[in-house]
């Protein structure tokens, strides 16, 4: 009886053993699969896209163009600095995201939920935003404007 | 058929334990908040898989679907329901919380049904934030574009966080499918799983109402005429409290039909101005008289704050008295709580920008008309936070205006553009009726009436 016992604790200890290793390996495989699926996608990895020609851009005057991007148009504000330099912002306010908006009177960027305001390179004049707009890749190539991912 | 399953399941001595406990007289309608809760869950669940079976989850179609099912009684009746029962489940919730409080409910031995019922609340205010967006139309997309971006705040990992809830660096259709599978099935889920054990220990342990009886009971004392039993008694009292919010979500969803908004327009090309859904105006409002140096603190700090005081509340409260007299300051601190929050509500509501009439008020009356365009298009800047404040009457009237001279008043001359920049700065400006009307106020001495 004795040496039965001593043999036998053992292998129960064994048995928990094992269904908790069983159990988590299985449970973290599932976890790490839910993981890298829901990974969102590398920033900055946009393609670059056309948004106008060189004409379409008044010098010193933001416009707003759209850059197609996953199934939806983003609001990319686009200003010919002259001599062929370029400046592309994301309309997002950096406060919470709405959708700031340029007005050309006062050559400021407003936002309308809690009254950022930026100039025209996008650094902030007042309200809570923390940081400049945000800004994305811009490149003339040839006559043809181009708008890319964030840069960060 | 009783006999049956008795056989295999003990069924009789199972069912008496769930519905043969005795419940003190009188019995409050209070206490049946948690069930008219779950009725509510449940009309979600079967609206929500009608809604499923014409609703497509996409960027391009998803609100012509809607629009489409609107176009049927039944399927925009349907849809109101939900929308409805949102907004209902939310409230209910929130008073079945602010119940249990007050009767100290989530004190021992009922720590862990207080904290399932804090994973239930979390639940389903997700579920009303990943459904808000699904109808794809302006309001849902930039509150969600907005509620998430709070999570920026959140240190060190917050800029990764809203990447991850949105499935890339803003709002687009790969955001709306992750939500979609939140709201139908992880969130629902996780809520079924939590409610599961909620409700058992709730049938296990008894309301806490009925303690003292139990007490009693247990003392040989004889209950029977300070009580009444559970079944069928109390159980068609909570029936009848069913039917009433039954009848009030269907009335509702008659009188008030869900609309649809213009289709999300991610360039904003109409300058929409976002905003949230009602159950976060409070924290909404809060964003507006907290300086911006303290915003994390109010968008990641307080509700960071209050779920750990909401799940260690059983732990954190050790004053082992039931009695609302014994608990001063538990119960002065959660009315002072709720009664922030409501104000807080209250303003929310206030300056959400709404329908404004745009024609001209020959007589306006401060308070009815004049206010109410402040308020929609003027103090998010020319609030607490401005120089200029617009939203009081002091404010408003302590420089700028001219009784009697509208058109010598900078407010005016602001407004039609006359001094420029013109306001409101970036915006659409007001329409001539509403600068109009503003005229004739001030025309008419700029009285606070
Ligand atoms: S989102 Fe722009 S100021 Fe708040």
């Amino acid at each position: 009886m004795q040496t039965k016992n001593t043999t036998k604790v053992p292998r129960r200890r064994f048995f928990k053993w094992g269904v908790g290793v069983i159990s988590g390996a299985m449970g973290l495989g599932y976890l790490g699969l839910a993981g890298s699926y829901l990974w969102p996608p590398p920033e900055n990895t946009e393609p670059l896209e056309k948004v106008g020609s060189v004409k379409d851009f008044p010098q010193g005057i933001p416009t707003m163009v759209s850059y197609q991007g996953v199934g939806v148009k983003e609001g990319v504000y686009v200003t010919n600095l002259g001599n062929g330099n370029w400046l592309a912002l994301d309309f997002h306010c950096t406060h919470l995201n709405c959708p700031v908006a340029w007005s050309q009177s006062s050559k400021k960027y407003f936002c309308p939920c809690h009254g950022g305001i930026y100039d025209i390179n996008g650094n902030v004049l007042g309200g809570p935003p923390p940081h400049p707009l945000p800004r994305r890749v811009i490149q003339q190539q040839g006559d043809n404007v181009m708008v890319g991912g964030r840069l960060t | 058929m009783k006999k049956w399953l008795d056989e295999r399941l003990q069924f009789s001595t199972l069912i008496a334990s769930m519905f043969e406990h005795p419940v003190p007289k009188p019995s409050s309608f209070m206490d049946y908040l948690g069930f008219a809760t779950f009725f509510i869950f449940l009309s979600q669940a079967i609206t929500g898989i009608l809604l499923a079976t014409a609703y497509i989850p996409s960027a391009t179609d998803a609100w012509e679907s809607i629009k489409n099912l609107e176009a049927t009684p039944v399927g925009h009746f349907v849809r109101s329901i939900h929308s409805w029962g949102a907004n209902f489940m939310i409230v209910l919730v929130l008073f079945h919380l602010l119940r249990v409080f007050y009767e100290a409910a989530y004190k021992k031995p009922r720590e862990l049904t207080w904290l399932l019922g804090v994973i239930l609340l979390i639940g389903t205010i997700g579920l009303s934030f990943t459904g808000y967006l699904l109808p794809w139309d302006q309001q849902g997309y930039w509150a969600s574009t907005v509620g998430t971006a709070m999570a920026a705040y959140v240190p060190l990992i917050g800029e990764f966080v809203v990447r991850v809830m949105r499935n890339g660096s803003e709002v687009t259709g790969a955001t709306l499918t992750r939500f979609y599978s939140v709201h139908m099935l992880l969130l629902t889920v996780l809520i079924l799983i939590a409610f599961a054990p909620h409700f058992f220990f709730v049938l296990r342990q008894g309301m806490s109402a009925t303690d003292e009886l139990t007490a009693a009971k247990r003392r040989g004392e004889n209950i029977e005429t300070r009580s009444m039993p559970f079944w069928p008694n109390v159980a068609w009292r909570m029936m009848l409290t069913l039917l009433l919010v039954g009848i009030a979500l269907w009335v509702a969803a008659t009188l008030a039909p869900k609309g649809l908004g213009d289709p999300a327009d991610p360039l904003n090309k109409n300058q929409y101005i976002p905003q949230p859904a009602w159950y976060f105006f409070g924290v909404y409002q809060l964003l507006k008289y907290f300086p911006p140096k303290l915003d994390p603190l109010a968008m990641v700090g307080l509700p960071a704050i209050a779920i750990i005081v909401l799940v260690g509340l059983p732990w954190f409260d050790r004053n082992p008295s039931r009695f609302p007299r014994q608990r001063p300051i538990a119960l002065a601190v959660a009315t002072l709580l709720v009664a922030g929050m409501a104000y807080l509500t209250y303003q929310g509501f206030r300056s959400v920008p709404k329908a404004l009439v745009t024609t001209t008020v020959t007589q306006p009356s401060y308070k009815r008309d004049i206010d109410p365009i402040f308020q929609n298009k003027c103090v998010m800047c020319h609030g607490n936070s401005g120089n200029y404040h617009l939203d009081t009457y002091a404010g408003v009237t302590m420089k700028n205006v001219i009784p009697g001279n509208p058109n010598d008043s900078v407010l005016v001359k602001k407004i039609t553009g006359v001094m420029q920049p013109q306001m409101p700065l970036g915006q659409k400006p007001l329409s001539s009726g509403q600068i109009q009307t503003i005229k004739n106020w001030i025309q008419d001495g700029a009285k606070n009436n």
